[in-house]
């Protein structure tokens, strides 16, 4: 009984400490803020500074949820109609990156680091 | 009509596809009364789906923000561990099989453990539950004209195409012979557990919590992953367009760790096909 209540400590200690450095790092990117608005993102393309994690903070207008994607850079988010979320991505190397809305391909966006 | 068709089938696919495995291999094993640990697995994972997506609807903040992110790494190192456990143990019975010609596996043994799938059918929901859900709600918030209710008799299509396939995934596995269902969903849940394990060290680099992240090859030319078929194929196997260096480690290593705990017998040349290994077992180690 006792092992499992310092077990159960030991791991509420240890996601406690995994959850701060995400919670701090949060606060910290620059945040990029994009629309969701009549099934298209606005804008349409943004620039970020190449070599600096920053946050797309996307905003959707519509009624409908959507579901900003990049399979290139690994993220996968819901945003809930009416709602803001804020996706983390890491530093990129210059280039191009594209994400789409998963719930509706048809809307496509592009990161643009340099 | 046929993009939320698409989005649902795709989003349901691999629930569909690890239930069927489960309920086939219950029946295989000869406990088709453990089933009630998969169905309740799966309307849990239901009822949590539907909690997530009305949590990530109302609350906002940081909390919000972090909290799926968080749920998700959860759930597909979870789901890897579940699936890798699994796999191990089909390769450990698959060998006892065969030394006792294909005899069905010993009740209390097969027993000991069963409530384990019922895990595996909840993360295999859960994983793309909430989104469904988050998508779902929305359709139904836009039934005002004809193109609204076209869009969720789509939807609806898309999960009975799920459940379906989730049937007949279920169906067919129930009439292979024991050793080939073994070895056939063996080899199937390591390359599904295979590309979680990988996608799950991409969301932590795209997070940034692991270095690196550049794509090692490009092959998006070839295969879209953000399109239907390359979109299904990252889904059941988890195909990268533009994988980066760790991704693909973690997806080489996974399938030789997996490899060898899933398929015992090819490492361990002791034991036999054909039943009648008559050698201790102890003798046979590489």
């Amino acid at each position: 009984m006792r092992r499992l209540v310092t077990m159960s400590l030991l791991l509420a200690a240890c996601s406690t400490l995994a959850l701060l450095p995400m919670a701090d790092a949060q606060s910290k990117p620059v945040e990029i803020p994009i629309t969701v608005e009549n099934q298209k993102f606005t804008p349409a393309e943004v620039k970020v500074k190449a070599g600096q994690p920053f946050a797309l903070v996307v905003t959707n207008k519509d009624a409908k949820a959507a579901e900003v994607e990049s399979k290139e850079l690994r993220f996968e988010k819901v945003v809930p109609p009416g709602k803001t979320v804020s996706i983390r991505v890491r530093a990129l190397k210059p280039g191009t990156y594209v994400f789409v809305d998963d719930f509706n391909k048809s809307n496509q966006g592009k990161i643009v680091a340099e | 009509m046929g993009a939320t068709f698409v989005v649902v089938l795709r989003e349901g696919f691999e629930a569909a596809l690890l239930l069927g495995i489960v309920y086939a291999y219950l029946a295989q094993i000869g406990h088709p009364e453990s089933r009630r640990y998969v169905t309740l697995g799966g309307a849990l994972a239901v009822a949590a789906s539907i909690v997530m997506g009305v949590a990530v609807s109302l609350l906002s903040g940081p909390l919000a923000d972090v909290g799926p992110d968080v749920i998700a790494l959860v759930v597909i190192f979870g789901a890897v561990a579940l699936l890798t456990w699994h796999g191990w143990w089909m390769g450990w019975h698959a060998r006892e099989l065969r030394g006792a010609l294909q005899r069905r596996v010993d009740a209390a043994h097969a027993s000991h453990q069963l409530w384990m799938v019922g895990l595996i059918a909840f993360t295999g929901v859960f994983r793309e539950g909430a989104e469904t859900v988050l998508f779902l709600w929305g359709l139904m918030t836009q039934i005002e004209d004809l193109t609204g209710w076209a869009a969720l008799a789509g939807a609806a299509g898309g999960l009975l195409g799920a459940v379906g396939l989730g049937w007949l995934v279920f169906q067919g596995g129930r009439r292979l012979s024991v050793l080939r269902f073994f070895g056939v969903t063996s080899f199937l849940i390591m390359f599904l557990a295979a590309g979680l394990f990988s996608a799950g060290v991409g969301r932590l680099q795209g997070l940034g919590f692991l270095p690196g992240g550049d794509p090692l090859w490009d092959t998006s030319w070839l295969l879209d992953d953000h399109g239907n078929a390359g979109g299904f194929l990252a889904g059941l196997i988890g195909y990268r367009a533009r994988p980066s260096v760790l991704e693909v480690v973690a997806y080489v290593v996974y399938l030789a760790g997996a490899g060898m705990l899933f398929f015992p017998s090819v490492f361990r040349p002791g034991t036999r096909r054909n039943g009648d290994v008559t050698e201790p077992a102890q003798t046979s180690r590489v």
